[in-house]
């Protein structure tokens, strides 16, 4: 005689599947994170094209995408208030949702930093009189961005090795010193001026990188649940 | 650059509790658990333990056997012809299934509130004082009263008419005074059997605030269809299931999870609990 089939009631057909259009909506909260997420990317690489070349246009187009950035913050604020409100959820759900709370939060101040650099475009000339400042700026950004990056695609895979890499990624070492250093180097009548865009810049570079670690943090928190893993995320 | 940034490695250390200087004790060990009807087995392999002056909730679909392990507690189930129990039920070490255990002093420590309000249809006076007066309490039967319905937050909407029938109280008032009858016995452990599932919002909200203020001086275990419930009010969440039986099409509950609230809610084990306290399976 064969071994009778034990199955729990939650696998079995006869119990249908619920709930499949807050479902869906969770999905697509999901999905649009990652849509602002690439909005955000885009403003990065416009970013990356200012301190290259101090483009004006691209400067230009970097302040329009920001408004739709913020745009969709504001729109997924919303939905996830409403779903909050409307559905109690718990469990992974809950997760995703406040999740989706902080995460949608960090991308817009990982826009507004990235703005920031953009909008130097106009003086873009006095980036470049120092040119080891210039280069370090350039390694920084080409971090960052790299680091953004991984955090998006630990977020939309839900890659718990890789939000974890993400959250403990170390900063570019000593950038911070020799920065100030070529700084203090250069001699000229407009060494202040220089010197305080070219820290601006620095800084939010900075900023942007650590913004990406709290991201994958986050991800990370979303994918096991461990309190421990909410606590880390406090930097 | 800016200093908030953490240095490479650096160890994040999370807080941690404070150690407790004295584990809770444990009112009930269950272990190995099967509950059956006839040669029908409702219930099996339940293993749990219930904490002293923590409220204790059960939760699951329809048929998952959480009402039948809450009535081994009481020895409900030995008022059913051809139940029985395999398996322990310890109460603070002692096997409450042993033969020379008498049901009915278990019933005196343990008491039951069910789904549905069901005072006695005499006075508010005479329905919690009908258990002492069972039992030989020599003690003051107005006292008793008075203590009774002051603990179950009923005392000052009734004391002006104590001699008049309960069956005129609200169904939520009704059930707070099944809950002083419980109580006027002075029994240790409170089992609820769905004590809201009759009862408004603010009724139940009432009985809620209840809970909290008794279990200081009770242990409560509660089962519920309302998830919301068990998550606003016990510290710990047994999540039970049905198993299907495709040959025999029987149908017995198991338990899946046996953790604290928290965990349950925020981030449970097993993917079946997870799919019930989200909803996904009715």
């Amino acid at each position: 005689m064969n071994a009778p089939r034990i199955t729990s009631l939650a696998d079995s057909a006869e119990v249908e599947q619920v709930r499949q259009q807050y479902t869906s909506e969770l999905e697509q909260l999901a999905l649009q994170v990652e849509l602002m997420g690439v909005l955000v990317d885009e403003n990065l690489q416009r970013m990356r094209t200012v301190l290259n070349a101090g483009d004006l246009n691209v400067a230009e187009e970097a302040i329009r995408t920001d408004d739709r950035i913020d745009a969709m913050n504001v729109s997924l604020m919303e939905r996830s208030y409403e779903l909050l409100r409307r559905e109690a959820p718990v469990a992974s759900d809950l997760r995703l949702i406040v999740s989706v709370l902080r995460v949608t939060a960090e991308l817009e101040r990982i826009g507004d930093l990235a703005l920031r650099i953009a909008k130097l475009a106009p003086e873009h000339e006095l980036l470049t009189r120092v040119p080891a400042a210039i280069d370090i700026l350039e390694t920084l950004a080409e971090h960052a961005v790299n680091q953004y990056r991984d955090a998006l695609r630990a977020w939309s895979t839900l890659d718990l090795g890789l939000a974890e890499q993400v959250a403990s990624e170390p900063e570019v070492a000593m950038a911070s010193r020799h920065l100030v250093e070529a700084l203090l180097a250069y001699e000229g009548p407009d060494a202040v001026v220089v010197a305080l865009r070219t820290m601006v810049a620095g800084q939010a570079l900075d900023r942007i990188a650590d913004h990406s670690a709290v991201l994958g943090a986050r991800v990370r928190y979303l994918i096991t649940g461990d309190p421990d893993h909410l606590a880390a995320e406090v930097r | 650059m800016s200093p908030e940034i953490a240095a490479p490695n650096a160890e994040v250390v999370a807080p941690t509790t404070a150690p407790v200087s004295e584990a809770p004790s444990v009112v009930f060990d269950v272990r190995e658990l099967d509950v059956y009807y006839g040669e029908f087995r409702a219930v099996r392999d339940v293993n749990l333990q219930v904490l002293q002056h923590e409220i204790t909730a059960f939760i699951g679909p329809s048929g998952c056997g959480k009402s039948t392990v809450l009535r081994c507690f009481d020895r409900m189930n030995d008022l059913i012809e051809s139940a029985r129990v395999d398996g322990k039920i310890l109460y603070h070490g002692i096997d409450l299934y042993d033969p020379r255990i008498d049901p009915v002093e278990v019933r005196k420590r343990i008491g039951m509130v069910f789904q549905k309000p069901n005072p006695f249809p005499k006075s508010i006076y005479d329905n919690i004082a009908f258990g002492p007066r069972l039992s030989g309490n020599k003690g003051n039967l107005d006292d008793i009263v008075e203590h009774a319905l002051r603990r179950a937050a009923l005392w000052d909407e009734v004391k002006d008419r104590l001699k008049k029938s309960a069956m005129g109280l609200s169904g939520g008032q009704q059930q707070r005074l099944c809950i002083a009858r419980a109580i006027a016995v002075e029994p240790e452990v409170i089992l609820m059997d769905e004590p809201c599932s009759a009862l408004d919002p603010i009724a139940t909200a009432r009985i809620e605030d209840l809970m909290q203020e008794l279990k200081s001086d009770y242990t409560i275990i509660i089962v519920t269809h309302n998830m919301q419930q068990a998550a606003r009010v016990s510290d710990r969440t047994a999540f039970f299931t049905t198993e299907v039986n495709s040959e025999s099409d029987t149908r017995t509950g198991v338990l899946v999870e046996f953790d604290s609230t928290d965990k349950i809610f925020s981030a449970p084990a097993d993917e079946r609990t997870e799919n019930y306290v989200t909803g996904r399976f009715g």
